[in-house]
């Protein structure tokens, strides 16, 4: 073990007034591998959330190599040599996976500073292999399985000079062989001389792997030691402490062994395999304790019982007849009530008052044709307050301005007046203070004295050891023992929920459905539905299709919203929109048209529109971000907004008279083709140069992919989405020069169902709409496919008046064949 | 409750305000039979207003609505006019064709989860183009007297020193309103759709059922689009397909400046009502005093971005 690396002092932090860590110490040497381990709650995952620069502590400090280090972004901690791999690990799912790997240190470039992917592909797959690990590294990180994902981050993590590592329950999801191998590399990397944080509840796994191991509890560090003096009880123990493990004494006779079975559950499975062969029942005035760790499996059975998840076999039955509710309503007349376990998102409506959020689930059942009984509503309300004694000034003051245990009791009493056969509590006491636990657990007693029967989900031991009448243990989605608490100690059971470093059975791997592959395939497919069409309209008509005249005029409708829809494609891959796009350039056009008129050289009116564009898309950017409003709003104003002011510019006039000089920047043919389609060739390939090979190309895909990841590592969203507006802008100006070159004219319409011309060419060029994932030359292709609609629609003498319907449903069915393939992997 | 009520008398007295300005400052102004007249055109972006009330309320937003207005104005022209059908069963099947486009949008944003900006982007110009295919760019007219009535006729004429007449229109605002109040305040509907738009994970973990509600309330909103276009068709005495342009925009920021927030969870009625009358009269009242209207709608625009700042500014001091 070699000298102190990375040493945290006396960390404090609270989140709202909750402490989540009092004073944690942490001491990580070189070449050691450091086990972390506490109960849920204890504060592990904030300590790494400050280690790793994502939280900043309230007091205490960090000391790198015994110099005081401040960290305030996790770009400062990897710069460090500080890492993590977390255990649901943050992907950008649309991107590559050796851009997920690298995209955080930077991916390599060439010599104008451009990303040079066959050496970043080659520097991701080297640091794969150095895990000994193999795999392609240009499929998009979605397609990887768990375990691969979680490889390819401790091999970003190498790959970046690494010299503290945070691993977060890394074998949560592996094999038994992925374990060894991941092993493996982990010595290596301790031989190297790096410092491993080892987070873990397999506490074997832990005593096997580690060298010291520290153990948190209640925010605090409360030993450290090397592996070699714990024994795994010895670690139980201290993780839960030695507090009184009688919290509440529940009178004895109300478990009557002999009373009806009210739930049963016969070899319940989860659809998606998180949990498997669940058998158990719960009597009438039972209270079964479900203790296990996270990744247990314990709220997605609760979930699937409340009809939130879907099971693919197995049966529930409530009273003894069949209850596999679809849906939580369903649940709910079969006499199940399930209290979530996340109180702030799952549970409270924040800004309601206590009076909605103890009567919802009622509602419907006090009400007469929906007319709620305001007398009723309030009477339920003021009998929940009072039995559940929540202290409230009024029934009608928000539940947010309330403490966490009267919010959580209104919850629970939003429950009990459902009058539930089932009550599933799912960590009833988290986050609320100690004397309202006390009363908690007297709600609950009560509920099953009444014949309730109770499931109660903790990872609390003491909590289940005094409530319960029998207790079971999860682990990895299977029953591991079930207990009497009265009987078996506390380090028996405790002992039987900590997960075996067995490894769990492998879901077979994703099958690749048709519909994935022809996403996959979106641009081949683009080119096939063009020729097909092509072919088709030569076909029935040859003579007016098949000339070249005909051709160059699609091309050049197209060139127009083809150039447009480059901006619109990068926009929408930030996770933007802009709707607006259309009456800027009519703004832009008529301010350029104007200047041309007046003698302005066309060099002048060509920068004034760029720069007149890029501040209108600015505009909208800078409010959209600054007053975190959906830009939809601000782009839908900026419609009226635009088209006012260019009116005014003009005084609704049409700009006529163009000088010829400024016309030649668009009319006429370069080398026998049209010159607006040689501009089109030049603005997609910048746009895709932009796109593929800059880092800040890159960065915009990687905010529209997930806003959470790129934070993690570093990235300003502010930043980088108002450069793909500035950008769209700076387009909008161009084209707005080229099309009053083109036709001559600024009318007041002019820029008209652009925006929707332009989105449509981006969305079916194989643009995510929700952001993430956009190709330059699928929006070039999807615009000219839309223009060959068009003339299709044209030769065929199809009324010019459907062909906006035809727009309409070529988007819309863009949009559902994405909604659908991306559905579809989210099953698979 | 009464954070709503402040913001509803805010917003009455900046509607007095504005009148009394106006009155002193604007010659010919403060003259009820005009103004009473000139409230014909409020009626139909005022329905808009009420169902696009729920829409926001629950996050989500519909761009569709001038276009379903639209497709169902050429669905009672061609009905009565080349279909010879009845007036009444051609308005039955207005009202089923605003209904059924608002089905289509709910069932993509309800059921499928695709995001309400794309759903009725993309519907707003299939449904425009389907309306402009089916039309052919006529116009359609000549209804009976009895149904033009509805938008143009009087209900009852009040004889003083000078005599007011009541629009008959004005009348099927009030009941819109007052229903639309009534709904999302006094029944579970309103109180669910205000809870899902507030948290929409909650909402599904409180036996909330959230694909039905949506569904219902996009439906919904394409079913009153119907019934105004009815009211729209009869003030102008005929229906065309690129009628009431810009219409999303105009109930959008009746709803924005009547205070419910673009990031849901609270929604008000009565404010979108005042929300209404604030823009209407801001309108004639610059119209009166010679201002080009073209400065009018950029100030619509100003005006519905600053009120959805200010919304989410005042939101997020009060919940500090």
């Amino acid at each position: 073990m070699g000298d102190r690396l990375l040493r945290l002092a006396e960390i404090h932090k609270s989140f709202g007034g909750a402490p989540a860590l009092r004073g944690a110490t942490l001491d990580i040497r070189s070449g050691e591998i450091h086990g972390l381990v506490g109960e849920n709650g204890a504060g592990k995952s904030t300590l790494i959330n400050i280690a790793t620069g994502v939280l900043r502590p309230d007091a205490g400090t960090l000391m790198l190599d015994g110099q005081p280090l401040s960290l305030t972004n996790p770009r400062h901690a990897t710069a460090a040599g500080i890492s993590v791999v977390h255990q649901e690990a943050e992907l950008f799912p649309q991107l590559s996976v050796a851009e997920n790997i690298l995209l955080s240190q930077g991916l390599v470039r060439g010599r104008l500073g451009q990303i040079d992917w066959p050496a970043t592909y080659e520097k991701a797959a080297t640091a794969i292999a150095r895990m000994g690990e193999s795999c392609d590294v240009r499929a998009p990180a979605a397609d990887l399985s768990v375990a691969r994902r979680m490889m390819c981050e401790i091999a970003a993590a190498v790959s970046r000079e690494t010299r503290v590592l945070f691993l977060d329950e890394p074998t949560a999801s592996l094999t038994s062989q992925e374990i060894d191998h991941l092993f493996a590399r982990v010595r290596e990397l301790r031989a190297a001389g790096v410092g491993i944080v080892y987070v873990s509840h397999r506490l074997d796994e832990v005593l096997e792997l580690c060298d010291r191991v520290t153990v948190m509890r209640d925010g605090a560090t409360i030993d450290t030691r090397p592996a070699s003096d714990f024994t795994i009880p010895d670690l139980v123990s201290a993780m839960i402490g030695r507090e009184s493990l009688n919290l509440f004494s529940r009178d004895p006779k109300h478990a009557p062994a002999d009373a009806p079975v009210r739930l049963q559950l016969e070899k319940l499975t989860d659809a998606s395999g998180v949990f498997q062969d669940i058998s158990l029942e719960v009597r009438a005035g039972e209270i079964l304790g479900v203790y296990g760790f996270v990744g247990a499996g314990r709220s997605e059975l609760a979930q699937a019982l409340f009809g939130l998840r879907s099971l693919s076999s197995g049966s529930v039955s409530v009273d003894g007849s069949p209850a596999a509710p679809r849906s939580p309503r369903e649940a709910l007349r079969m006499g199940i009530a399930y209290l979530p376990e996340d109180r702030l998102v799952q549970g409270i409506f924040r800004n309601h008052s206590v009076r909605s959020n103890a009567s919802v689930a009622l509602l419907p059942r006090i009400s007469s044709w929906s007319w709620i009984s305001s007398a009723r509503e309030t009477r339920l309300a003021n009998d929940i307050v009072r039995d559940m004694r929540v202290r409230a000034r009024s029934i009608e003051q928000p539940i947010g301005t309330l403490s966490g245990g009267n919010q959580q009791k209104i919850v629970f009493g939003r429950w009990q007046s459902t009058n539930p056969k089932v009550l599933i509590l799912d960590e009833p006491t988290r986050g609320v203070d100690v004397g309202a636990k006390a009363e908690i657990y007297g709600l609950i007693d009560g509920l099953a004295v009444r014949g309730a029967a109770i499931l109660m989900i903790s990872s609390e031991l003491p909590e289940i050891m005094s409530m319960s009448d029998r207790v079971v243990t999860l682990s990895e989605g299977r029953v591991t023992g079930v207990f009497n608490p009265k009987i078996d100690s506390h380090h028996v059971i405790a002992s039987a929920a900590v997960p075996k470093a067995t490894g769990i059975a492998k879901p077979t791997s994703r099958a690749s459905t048709w519909l994935g592959s022809i996403a996959r395939a979106r641009e081949s497919g683009l080119i096939a539905i063009t020729l097909l069409l092509c072919l088709l309209m030569a076909a029935l008509r040859p003579a007016e299709f098949a000339n070249p005249r005909n051709l160059l005029e699609v091309l050049s409708n197209a060139a127009l919203p083809a150039m447009m829809a480059q901006g619109a494609m990068l926009v929408i891959c930030a996770g933007g929109i802009d709707i607006s796009i259309g009456a800027i350039m009519g703004l832009v056009a008529a301010c350029a048209g104007m200047a041309a008129v007046s003698g302005a050289p066309p060099i002048v009116c060509v920068t004034l529109a760029a720069a007149l564009g890029c501040a209108c898309s600015s505009l909208n950017a800078g409010i959209a971000l600054l007053a975190r409003i959906h830009p939809i709003i601000v782009t839908l104003a900026g419609i009226s907004i635009y088209r006012g002011v260019m009116q005014l510019v003009t005084g609704g006039r049409e700009v006529v008279n163009l000088p010829a000089a400024y016309r030649a920047l668009g009319d006429g043919n370069l080398l026998g083709v049209p010159k607006l389609c040689w501009y089109v060739l030049v603005i997609t390939l910048v746009t895709h140069f932009l796109l593929r090979y800059t880092l800040v190309g890159r960065h915009i895909l990687a905010i529209g992919n997930s806003e959470t990841a790129a934070r993690l590592i570093g990235l300003s969203k502010a930043r980088i989405t108002w450069f793909a507006f500035a950008y769209a802008g700076v387009i909008i100006g161009i084209v707005a020069v080229l099309h009053t070159a083109y036709y001559g004219k600024v009318q007041s319409n002019t820029g008209d169902s652009m925006e929707l011309k332009a989105i449509a060419a981006a969305v079916i060029g194989g643009t995510n709409i929700l952001g993430g994932r956009g190709s330059a030359l699928g929006t070039l292709l999807g615009a000219f496919l839309v223009a060959l609609l068009y003339n299709a629609l044209t030769l065929l003498a199809i009324s010019a008046y459907w062909q906006n319907a035809f727009v309409g449903a070529l988007i819309l069915g863009a949009v559902l064949a994405d909604a659908l393939v991306q559905r579809s992997r989210r099953l698979h | 409750m009464r954070k709503l009520l402040r913001r509803e008398t805010a917003l009455l007295l900046v509607l007095i305000g504005l009148f009394a300005v106006f009155s002193f400052s604007v010659d010919g102004f403060f003259n009820w039979i005009n103004i009473l007249d000139r409230a014909r055109y409020w009626v139909v972006p005022g329905m808009i207003a009420v169902a696009m009330t729920f829409i926001i309320a629950t996050a989500g937003i519909d761009l569709s609505v001038g276009s379903i207005l639209a497709l169902s104005g050429i669905a009672l022209g061609l009905l009565f006019r080349d279909g010879q059908w009845p007036i009444a069963l051609a308005i039955g099947g207005a009202i089923f064709t605003g209904t059924a486009a608002g089905a289509f949008n709910g069932f993509a944003i309800g059921f499928l989860r695709i995001p309400p900006l794309v759903v009725t982007l993309a519907t707003m110009a299939l449904f425009r183009g389907i309306a402009m295919g089916l039309s052919q760019g006529k116009q359609f007219g000549g209804y009976p007297d009895g149904f033009e009535w509805i938008s143009q006729g009087d209900l009852l004429t009040l004889r003083g020193p000078a005599s007011v007449s009541i629009p008959t229109p004005i009348l099927a605002l009030v009941i819109v309103v007052l229903a639309g109040s009534l709904l999302l305040r006094r029944t579970w509907i309103g109180r669910f759709t205000e809870l899902l738009g507030e948290n929409p994970v909650a909402a599904r973990f409180a036996a909330i059922d959230v694909r039905w509600l949506t569904f219902g309330l996009y439906t919904a909103c394409g079913a009153v689009c119907g019934v105004a276009a009815l009211f729209h068709t009869a003030l102008y005495a005929s229906a065309k397909a690129d009628t009431a342009m810009g219409m999303e925009l105009e109930a959008i920021a009746c709803v924005v400046v009547g205070g419910t927030r673009i990031s849901g969870g609270k929604g008000s009625v009565l404010g979108t009502l005042l929300g209404l009358l604030i823009i209407g009269i801001l309108r004639y009242g610059l119209e009166m005093a010679g201002v080009k209207s073209v400065y009018v709608v950029i100030l619509v625009g100003i005006l519905l971005v600053t009120t959805a700042v200010f919304n989410e500014w005042a939101a997020a001091r009060e919940s500090q």
